[in-house]
Order: C-alpha cells, then structure tokens, then sequence
C-alpha cells in the first residue's frame, strides 16, 4: 500500500491528510498523487488553490520543457480537480472556491488546446454564453460554463448585464453554433425573449441555436419565447447544447 | 511509451472530468438549498450585486462580510438593479 509520505508535495500531502477522510478515496488519492512527477503535483496543487496565474506559467513552462498534454491533463488538472471535487463534496469548499478551481483549470487547458488542435482534435462546439441585460446573478452561468468547458466545448463568456447588441456582436465575431442565455430574475427574463427578438430583426436568427434557464424560465416559457433548448441546470445545459451541435442524444 | 494523443484518448479525460463535474453538480443542487452560493468559504461574499445580507469588512477593499443565517431564503435579500 502507498503511503502518505510517499507523495512528493507538501501542499498536496496536507491537503489529503486534512480533507480526504473516506479510507479507501484517501488510499486512491495518494496512489494517484504519489504516481506523479513533482512538477505536475506544483500543477494541481496550483489548481487546487485556485491559483489560475501560477497554474498558467507552470503549465507553459511544462509544455515548453517536452511534457506530454495528456500527463499535464492527468497528473495536473484532472488529479488536482479530483481532490477539489472532494472538498467541495464534503463543504470544505464552496461554489465560489470551486469556480476558482475551474477557472484555474481554464488556464492550463488554454495551453493544452493548441497540441490538441495540432492533433486534429477540435472542440465538440463553440457556445456563446451570458446573463441577461438587467441581471448580474452569475453562478448559473459560470457553473454551466465550467460544465461546458469540461465536456469539451470551447466557450465565450460574455459576462453578466448583457445587452442584446452584445450576443448580437458575439456570435457575428465568434459564429457559435449555440448561444445560451441565463436569468434568474422574474424581471429580466423577459430579456431573453427581446434578445431573441433582436436577432429576428438583425436576420441572424437562423445562424445561431439559442439555449435559454436560470430558476424562473420554464421549458413553455423557452418555447413561447422562440428558444431552441432549455435546461433546467448545468447538467441539461451540456445536454442540450451537445443536441443542438449534433452530438449524444441529449435530455 | 507515452499514450498517444488522439480524439480518443482526449475523450476519456473529457468523461472523467465530466463525472467529476456532475458529482459536484450534485453537491451544488443539496448546498444551494440552504447555503448562498456566492458565500465563499471564508463567509464572504462574491456576489457583483447588493444584498440585504452583506455587512462592510474590517477592511476597506475586502469582500463583504456574509451576515446571512442560511436559515432563511436567502434569495429574498438580493437588491435588484
């Protein structure tokens, strides 16, 4: 059996001792982190710090020094996510941590994608995502988004209080496939309808598929308002956007 | 020997940190029903908009000091623009 000691890294070694308690998720953590090159465990532990700039450089310099993607994506980001799942899991760590986390993982991904680009390995999709004008409530979106990113969309945030222009100004600059739309405000969901509508009079509806949610929209409310998807959380938000670019079968 | 990189090797990284990412979605569905989810784990708050809850810091340029119970629906004390 590996033992604790046998991992490489202190943050990392303290982090399992103090957070992992089930015996045998704390025997599968230190096998996994005690298996991986020091320089990937300053990656995760990074990660697991939330740290996206530190996170950023280590990953580059890794990628320059010869390291393979898929080591920096497995010994890296996907062991130092592992672990965050488990915080989180256990409310050692909340939502905002865990959105730091994802945003961490977004800066070492940002460097992997080119390799896998040269692979010929593209992205499922482009999604344009954002929340409404109006509305500046973000952990919906932001959670759809890191659920995105992680089933391999490549994703353009647009941030909260968006205008109509600016999806309109999005999707002309990016062509996505999909565009989503988030409002959890009984007041600004309406807005997603005129955000609908101003595509119809820009003549851009048909060249973008529009997913709408958030806690008030419901799926009669998407269809009155024209929307081509609706998800009722992060979890049909990639259901519905890998149906609307043609890939799974959806929700 | 390096596993080659290829459409499908990347995939199974992609359902593992898809599994990953639907346990924690799992975790925010329970905590959101009685934690705000902007709160961080310092008891902060993260939020970019007013709330009834959000008590000034001991310092000035800090987040927000959290002052909600988490008993309450938390919802009903976010100001609207």
């Amino acid at each position: 059996m590996t033992e604790l000691n046998q991992v490489t890294n202190e943050f990392i070694r303290g982090e399992i001792d103090e957070f992992v308690e089930r015996p045998e998720e704390r025997e599968r953590m230190i096998s996994m982190f005690a298996a991986c090159r020091p320089e990937m465990l300053d990656i995760g532990a990074a990660l697991i710090e939330g740290e996206d700039g530190v996170v950023d450089e280590l990953t580059r310099a890794q990628l320059d020094a010869g390291t393979e993607a898929l080591e920096v994506m497995d010994d890296g980001l996907i062991a130092g996510m592992a672990l965050v799942g488990i915080k989180f899991r256990e409310n050692f760590i909340f939502v905002p941590e865990v959105l730091s986390c994802a945003r961490a993982m977004k800066a070492g991904m940002a460097h992997i994608e080119p390799i896998l680009s040269d692979a010929g390995i593209e992205p499922v999709g482009k999604v344009v995502m954002g929340t409404v004008k109006g509305d500046l409530h973000d952990i919906g979106k932001n959670l759809c988004i890191m659920m995105l990113r992680g089933a391999g969309f490549e994703v353009i945030d647009l941030g909260v209080d968006t205008s109509p222009d600016d999806f309109i100004d999005a999707v002309e600059e990016h062509s996505p496939l999909v565009m989503g739309m988030s409002a959890l405000l009984t007041t600004t969901m309406p807005n997603m309808g005129k955000t609908i509508d101003a595509f119809v009079d820009a003549d851009l509806r048909e060249a973008v598929k529009i997913m709408v949610g958030g806690a008030p929209v419901t799926p009669e409310f998407a269809e009155d308002m024209g929307a081509d998807g609706y998800g009722k959380d992060a979890m049909e938000c990639v259901a519905i956007a890998k149906q609307l670019v043609g890939v799974g079968s959806g929700a | 020997m390096p596993e080659p990189l290829d459409q499908e090797a990347y995939q199974r990284r992609l359902d593992r940190l898809s599994e990953m990412f639907g346990s924690m979605m799992e975790t925010v569905e329970d905590l959101t029903t009685k934690r705000c989810p902007y709160k961080n784990k310092e008891g902060r708050c993260t939020a970019g908009f007013g709330c009834r809850n959000q008590r000034k810091p001991p310092q000035k340029g800090e987040k927000y000091i959290c002052g909600g119970d988490d008993k309450l629906d938390y919802r009903s004390a976010w100001e609207v623009p």
